[in-house]
């Protein structure tokens, strides 16, 4: 409340905020009423803002033609890789964060811009060599392989969060600490890894959303139906032939993807708002 | 003694994994089939028919999306050894495939069977690389233009006497525009270079013109031929009076059906697939014509898929067992129940037409239908970016002809000759 | 500390410099997952990249060594030139837009209260959207006679009949374009520079305050230089997913109308996987990777420097 924030009378405050609130909601509200139309409505010309008649129909086809397909086993494919890949990247990026920051070793500079490079390439040039490794590892069409794929592309950003994160804190607490008898590795975990919560949170949901939403690598490196994650299965049940859309089905799986990363978002919400570092210095 | 065990345990290694290719526990034989997206309603139904009339024979089938995921995820899986048994290949990505060696060569099987001229030839041409077999049909679509005949009698049309030149039908756009500001007479994905090959460029085989002429491994694009100036100028001239919504101009996807369902346009070219999508949300009364040449005749793009055996299967004998199954009475006639156009056009007239009237006009279509056989058809036909699609787009909706025909042409040579 | 040090004494000498081993080694060995996961998934596929770059390498068949032929071509292309052109456009214009808007949203729902922790979910709600999903909702609310955002300008007089297609022309498709982006992305940015300005002492502010300094003086003075590292990441990160844009561009506008808003990974993506030739798709990338990694470099090196200078 003390930091620098415009010094705007209450009402102007709230008229802005409703004002870009509406902007950004407005057309998640649209895909919301589209998806729940019925697709007759939904193909309608000139479109209607309200739906006159409320339908699911667009929901029970994304279980396909006649429940062909089953997008509850492709959800829970999205869900163990995503959560593999925000819970890998959290410690792999902490981890080497840290050592980055605080733990500094000859040609540790160097290492870490090698190391960010892997943001600086567009993914489909990678993907036919990282189909070849995959396969000489024996991890080709597997979650497993995809998971530390998507890791791997994911640490830059974490690695980097990470960094700033623990290079930001004061350095006399960890001088404290190793005064104190800790070892190298309970400094981390006791006293310098709670202040880097934010950090930690930030990286793991940003990995939960990019992985939950990859459709290219996906699509690539896995080959049983079975294993599909939702992103590649959507495209399926959206596309029809000549690349037709079903635009009913569209919006029904955007609502469906998007819900859990929003329920994700709002229980880790608290992580991002501060109070855990005021006063931090001991 | 060491070594003297070594030997026997290693040829008992050896035999376990020569034998474990392809096979599922007790001795069934397991085949992975890759299908496209838009054969999501009825592959599964087929797969099932074939496993249970198959003791021994399993067949997995994945769906995969259609076009560009699909031709690299296919090339990707093959060039690393781990392609599927059996693939359903959209027609004209064949040669390419053929050419790569991706297929197996099943000339001497396909030579064995009883039925062989009753395949459309279209897709048997394709099929066929420097005079070896590697596909055999699987399915078929054709293309023809869909009427609202509701529309056509209120703009005082004839609607049991459609179109049959490109002059009749200008014409009938010209009246059904006349019904008000928001009815177009014509539309279709003016930005899609797959869907303009579908449903434009058989205008100009219905003419006598060619768009890509030569041989599938040395191609001769024709884009800058009379036939095609022919052509464009006609649909430019439409585009001009007003005849074709703006919209087409940028739709690249399914836009164009759409404003046909609403009833507010007249004319839409479009395949048998469309069918299902009428009959289910149908406000008005709609048929079908086939694609007319300038003077009259008429021509179709004659699609679907072929089916063959990936390089990488185990099983090549199991997997032909499968293809020629498919390709047999039994799944032809559950397909075409299923509402799948028949590749079998002996046996179209018995298992297909009688099941809609409808369906006479696209076997007719079908009949002459023209397609596309290039190794380089992705990148000059398919490709949105490409110069087929970028021709129709700068010529019919921005008017510079002779500037986007000698364009395309140039662009198609060189990609041509890249290979 | 200090203190400390100097009184254990020259006895302790090799005691300081195994604890000062001690902690390298653990650095080195904190490092280590990541860069195993880096090397295996990254730099080998990297290294597989460069050596098909040295090649004439079709999708499918027989590949052929041609050095740097492949290097050799793209620069006389004048396609993937133009297609750089675009990119760097595009990107110098979202980058400020972004960040422009990220900050007004920070500063405005940065504190504590109900009211600002709801907006902020608010403006966050479009992030978990993916790109493509966010691309094919942005064509459906365009259309001319389907879409509702054109439908709604009708509604309020602000577009006529025949309603407009903003995909048909370069400029509004472009703006179609960086507004899906500018709309999904601000939210991320938005909580990043949030989280940045959190560890930023409320001493610092309070004692400002004091001091007489108003919020426009505290944002420059205090708030902006210690939120350096966190506009590194922020402007790192935004401005290399601008120039390695792709998906929103292919759904979009498919590079159209006119191949005029191709961006130059799009280009990649033909040149790989439209026309199959893998080895010119690799040295274009490589070609990309290089100028990115200089771009980024520069970024840095502008930020510490200004770090310095103040």
């Amino acid at each position: 409340m003390t930091a620098a924030r415009p010094g705007l009378p209450r009402a102007a405050w709230w008229a802005a905020c409703v004002a870009f609130g509406a902007l950004f909601v407005f057309p998640l509200y649209l895909t919301v009423a589209q998806s729940l139309k019925a697709p007759a409505e939904a193909a309608a010309s000139p479109p209607t803002l309200f739906p006159h008649q409320l339908s699911i129909q667009n929901y029970l086809n994304l279980n396909g033609q006649g429940g062909s397909l089953s997008i509850g086993e492709h959800v829970l494919n999205s869900l163990l890789v995503a959560l593999g890949t925000a819970v890998g990247t959290a410690i792999l990026a902490t981890l080497a964060g840290y050592g980055f920051a605080r733990l500094r070793f000859p040609g540790s500079g160097l290492l870490f811009l090698a190391m960010l490079a892997a943001f600086m390439i567009p993914f489909q040039a990678v993907i036919t060599p990282l189909y070849v490794v995959l396969q000489a590892i024996g991890l080709s069409n597997s979650l497993v392989g995809l998971t530390l794929v998507y890791i791997t592309f994911q640490l830059p950003f974490g690695l980097f969060l990470m960094r700033n994160s623990f290079a930001a804190l004061p350095s006399d607490l960890e001088e404290s600490a190793q005064l104190d008898g800790c070892s190298i590795v309970s400094t981390l975990w006791r006293v310098m890894l709670p202040l880097a919560v934010p950090g930690v949170v930030t990286t793991a949901l940003f990995s939960f959303f990019t992985s939950w939403n990859e459709f290219f690598a996906a699509l690539i490196l896995i080959t049983d139906q079975s294993r599909f994650t939702l992103p590649v299965t959507l495209s399926i049940l959206q596309t029809g032939q000549l690349g037709t859309i079903d635009w009913g089905v569209l919006e029904a799986g955007v609502v469906l993807s998007a819900v859990p990363c929003l329920v994700l978002f709002l229980l880790l919400q608290r992580y991002y708002v501060g109070g855990l570092l005021s006063g931090a210095v001991k | 003694m060491k070594a003297r065990l070594l030997a026997p345990v290693l040829g008992l290694l050896l035999g376990l994994a020569a034998c474990s290719g392809g096979s599922s526990g007790s001795g069934t034989t397991t085949l992975t089939l890759w299908a496209r997206d838009s054969e999501k309603t009825f592959i599964g139904t087929i797969v099932d028919a074939f496993n249970s009339s198959h003791k021994g024979m399993h067949v997995d089938v994945t769906i995969i999306p259609a076009g560009n995921p699909f031709v690299q995820k296919l090339g990707t899986a093959t060039a690393t050894g781990s392609g599927p048994d059996v693939v359903s290949i959209d027609l004209v990505y064949v040669p390419y495939f053929a050419k790569a060696g991706a297929l197996k060569d099943i000339t001497s099987q396909t030579d064995s069977l009883s039925y062989k001229s009753g395949f459309d030839s279209a897709h048997m041409r394709l099929a066929n690389y420097n005079g070896k077999m590697y596909a055999l049909p699987f399915t078929a679509e054709s293309s023809v233009v869909y009427y609202n005949k509701t529309l056509f009698q209120r703009a005082g049309l004839d609607p049991a006497k459609p179109p049959a030149n490109w002059a009749d039908l200008q014409a009938a756009a010209a009246k059904v525009r006349g019904l008000g500001s928001d009815y177009y007479g014509y539309v279709w994905p003016g930005a899609n270079g797959g869907a303009s090959i579908f449903e434009i460029a058989p205008m100009v085989w219905a003419s006598g013109g060619e768009v890509l002429g030569g041989t599938p491994q040395q191609s001769v694009p024709m884009f800058n031929s009379p036939a095609v100036t022919d052509m464009l100028t006609f649909m430019h001239g439409m585009a001009q009076a007003g005849l074709i919504p703006p919209s087409a101009a940028t739709d690249t996807t399914s836009n164009s059906l759409t404003a046909f369902q609403s009833g507010k346009v007249g004319m839409v070219p479009a395949g048998a697939f469309y069918i299902p999508q009428l009959e289910g949300s149908k406000t008005f009364d709609y048929g079908v014509f086939p694609i007319p040449g300038k003077n009259g005749g008429y021509s179709s793009f004659a699609g679907g898929d072929e089916i063959a055996i990936g390089k990488n299967t185990k099983n090549a004998s199991a997997s032909w067992t499968f293809v020629q199954w498919a390709t047999d009475m039994a799944a032809q006639q559950t397909m075409a129940k299923l509402g799948v156009m028949p590749v079998r056009l002996d046996l179209a007239p018995t298992i297909y037409e009688p099941l809609n009237p409808i369906y006479a006009t696209f076997v007719q279509a079908l009949q002459q239908g023209h397609t596309v056989d290039s190794t380089v058809e992705n990148a000059l036909i398919n490709d949105n970016n490409g110069p087929w699609a970028t021709m129709v787009h700068d010529a019919i909706f921005n008017g510079n002809i002779k500037a986007a025909q000698d364009a395309a042409q140039a662009k198609a040579q060189a990609i041509v000759a890249a290979g | 500390m200090e203190a400390a040090r100097t009184r254990v004494g020259v006895r302790s000498r090799r005691r300081v410099l195994t604890w000062r081993r001690r902690r390298q080694l653990a650095g080195l060995l904190f490092v280590l997952p990541a860069l195993a996961c880096t090397t295996l998934f990254f730099l080998i596929p990297l290294g597989l990249d460069f050596w098909m770059s040295l090649n004439q390498w079709p999708l499918l068949g027989d590949h052929t060594f041609v050095g740097i032929q492949n290097y050799a071509q793209a620069i006389h292309d004048s396609g993937f030139l133009g297609s750089v052109g675009l990119t760097l456009l595009y990107t110098l214009v979202v980058t400020p837009a972004l960040l422009f808007l990220a900050f007004v949203l920070a500063l405005l729902v940065q504190g504590t209260d109900l009211a600002s922790r709801f907006f902020r979910t608010l403006y966050f709600l479009p992030v978990p959207v993916g790109l493509a999903t966010a691309s094919y909702l942005f064509v459906w609310l365009v259309q001319p006679n389907v879409g509702p955002i054109i439908r709604g300008l009708e509604l309020v007089r602000v577009l006529h009949q025949p309603p407009p297609v903003w995909l048909a022309t370069t400029i509004p498709a472009l703006a179609v374009v960086i507004g899906m982006v500018v709309w999904k992305v601000t939210g991320l940015q938005m909580i990043l520079l949030m989280s940045g300005m959190q560890s930023i002492p409320g001493s610092l502010h309070e004692a400002a305050t004091v001091d007489g300094a108003g919020w426009w003086r505290r944002f420059v003075h205090i708030t902006l230089p210690l939120l350096r590292p966190t506009l590194a990441l922020v402007l790192v990160f935004s401005i290399a997913g601008s120039l390695l844009a792709f998906d929103q561009f292919y759904i979009i506008t498919a590079g159209g109308p006119s191949n005029s808003t191709l961006t130059s990974v799009y280009w990649i993506y033909r040149t790989s996987f439209v026309s199959f030739h893998l080895g010119y798709g690799a040295a274009l990338s490589i070609l990309m990777m290089l100028a990115l990694g200089a771009v980024s470099a520069l970024q840095l090196l502008l930020i510490r420097q200004s770090a310095e200078l103040s």
